[in-house]
């Protein structure tokens, strides 16, 4: 693989194995977007420019509470059919940054094909004093939110599917594995997901740098490591990484796909060859790139 | 030019500063300015503001990307029918075919410092064409090495294909009297150079073969790029830097010109797209400018992928389409 690494290739020796072959610092560069990633700054700037710029063309979108703190409010951009299917975005930054509104770039491609777009806004990890169970719950309850009062904006509460990028994948794969009934909604409330980039098994997070802002505990590993959860899950999954994030970030999304391919659950496992960690979140922007095809297939929307 | 691509344009130029700086990578040694050659610019900065690499880092990957991506779509569409529009092997052009009958074309010429690329590495946008019913003719030609330096060989073949295509539309099920021109780089150049063809006098032909067309990331004046090292490749003849300067011909200019450029591009990429859309405007005739914000040479490029980016609405609202 050829790795568009930021920081020149000093040779350094290499220290005790901390996680599969990884040391210490090739296990923190793993869980380092901008280490892989060195154009970052300028695809996030990008997002929020043609975000500003799909909302000046499809006009804003409607803004409702789905809890009772302040953050929790979602974003809909409807579509024009009634009773449309709906796609729930769960956006990523290590949990701990971004907002739903920069995320509308993505609307387009869904209130054209005739699907609603609903993006929620939750704590990040900071604002919770390093617990991830917080915004777990807080997108549980956004999920269903929406299927309690979909009808309120014409869409379609038996069509409601899932997408997520990053940790919102992570999100994602929490909500995938989440046992609904608790939550007095229907086990197959969410009909399908595209979770990109993501993470699926937290202890090699948990071993990385990240600790130092997200607080680990054995239960949150264990409860919100998705891939320990396979038996839960009921709705197709299309899983997707590119080429070139890191090898961490990639591993991930292999190996969760190859351990629901062996619980004989419903997964394709997408890779997005030549795209780094923001860039494949950028062809869900575009109805024939990889994400955005790949969502609307799943949605059985005609990508025309 | 709408009052939003004004603002747009005048953002750029502030992005510019900084995209150049930031860009620059192999100059992060102070080094003591030569003098002027063009504008403010030295040897040194004209050379860098004419080599894509020095502002994008990224490149390889993005041209590695569109040529995987050319693959997956024909893996998707079947492949591109070719025709030969001239007696050499490299004449000819592949052509995807809308499925409607009488279907607007367009002409596609692409970039690579005039030295480099190929037809087929440039299928990767073919959907955004056809699920809009418009056919896609993507047109190979000499590079300069190949013509011996001479840029005039490049833009006759470009000519003849154009050509070809208005004679001979009916045998791919196109519309001759659709026919638009979209060019990136050194393909918009070459593109402009069409698009300031007088087919009456010079090929006793109606003057208005081509309905429209969309430059991208182009080169208008070859001034500043004769006095750059791409003149290390390039035999630049005054004949040649006059005739091949779309910019000094606007006169000839019939068709609606939409002209396109990134902000992240080099500082004279800009320039030169602003500075012909401002040329052309200030003569009268239609043209708008779009600046991509956030985006560099290569990255311009892919846009044409997404129907819904500025980039295809600006060539599908041309062709009078709605993105499929």
């Amino acid at each position: 693989m050829n790795i568009q690494s930021a920081s020149a290739p000093v040779p350094r020796a290499k220290g005790p194995i901390v996680w599969l072959d990884m040391d210490q610092k090739a296990l923190d560069d793993a869980y380092d977007q901008e280490v892989y990633a060195p154009n970052r700054d300028q695809i996030v700037a990008r997002r929020h420019a043609n975000s500003d710029r799909v909302r000046a063309i499809i006009g804003p979108p409607q803004r409702v509470a789905y809890g009772p703190s302040e953050i929790e409010k979602l974003d809909i951009y409807r579509t024009k059919p009634a009773s449309a299917p709906i796609q729930i975005f769960i956006h990523g930054g290590a949990w701990r940054r971004n907002k739903a509104a920069d995320y509308a770039v993505q609307a387009e491609v869904f209130i054209r094909a005739g699907a609603h777009y609903v993006i929620p806004d939750f704590i990040n990890v900071d604002e919770a004093e390093g617990s991830l169970f917080p915004m777990i719950e807080q997108v549980r309850r956004a999920i269903g939110w929406v299927y309690r009062n979909a009808a309120s904006f014409g869409g379609d509460p038996d069509r409601i599917y899932l997408s997520g990028h990053s940790s919102g994948a992570q999100i994602g794969g929490c909500m995938a594995t989440t046992d609904w009934a608790r939550e007095n909604l229907p086990a197959g409330v969410i009909k399908g997901a595209l979770l990109a980039s993501g993470m699926y098994d937290l202890k090699p997070v948990r071993l990385s740098k990240r600790s130092a802002y997200v607080k680990f505990t054995d239960a949150m590993e264990q409860e919100l490591s998705a891939q320990r959860h396979i038996g839960r899950i009921n709705a197709p999954l299309i899983l997707a990484h590119g080429t070139r994030e890191t090898p961490e970030f990639q591993r991930q999304t292999r190996d969760f796909a190859a351990a629901l391919k062996a619980a004989g659950k419903s997964v394709e496992l997408l890779v997005g060859d030549g795209y780094n960690h923001f860039e494949l979140l950028e062809t869900m922007a575009n109805p024939y790139g990889l994400l955005g095809r790949a969502a609307l297939a799943q949605m059985k929307l005609a990508i025309s | 030019m709408t009052r939003r691509t004004l603002v747009a344009g005048a953002a750029a130029g502030i992005a510019a500063a900084a995209g150049g700086s930031a860009g620059a990578q192999s100059d992060s040694a102070p080094r003591e300015k030569g003098p002027p050659v063009w504008l403010d610019m030295d040897q040194k900065a004209l050379d860098d503001a004419y080599d894509q690499s020095v502002y994008a880092p990224n490149r390889q990957q993005i041209l590695d990307r569109c040529k995987r991506n050319s693959e997956l779509t024909r893996e998707r569409l079947g492949a591109s029918r070719r025709f030969a529009y001239g007696p050499t092997a490299i004449e000819a052009l592949d052509v995807f075919a809308a499925k409607a009958k009488n279907a607007p074309v367009n002409v596609f010429i692409h970039g690579g410092a005039w030295r480099s690329g190929m037809a087929k590495d440039y299928a990767y946008f073919a959907e955004t064409f056809l699920m809009s019913g418009a056919t896609l003719a993507v047109v190979d030609f000499n590079n300069v090495i190949e013509a011996g330096g001479d840029l005039t060989v490049l833009a006759d073949q470009v000519r003849r294909a154009a050509i070809w295509i208005w004679k001979n539309a009916d045998s791919f099920g196109g519309d001759p009297e659709r026919i638009y021109v979209t060019g990136h780089s050194s393909g918009a150049h070459l593109a402009a150079v069409l698009l300031t063809t007088d087919f009456l006098s010079d090929f006793d032909l109606p003057p208005n073969i081509i309905k429209g067309g969309v430059c991208a990331s182009g080169i208008y004046d070859l001034k500043p790029v004769r006095l750059s090292k791409r003149s290390s490749y390039i035999n630049f003849t005054d004949a040649i830097e006059e005739r091949l300067s779309p910019q000094r011909h606007i006169d000839k200019l019939l068709a609606p010109l939409h002209v396109v450029y990134g902000t992240l591009e080099t500082p004279e990429f800009q320039r030169q797209g602003r500075d012909f859309a401002a040329a052309v405007k200030a003569t009268s005739k239609e043209v708008s400018l779009t600046a991509l914000e956030g985006y560099n040479h290569f990255e311009v490029m892919e846009q044409l992928a997404n129907p819904l980016s500025p980039l295809a609405r600006a060539v599908l609202h041309q062709m009078k389409l709605a993105a499929g």
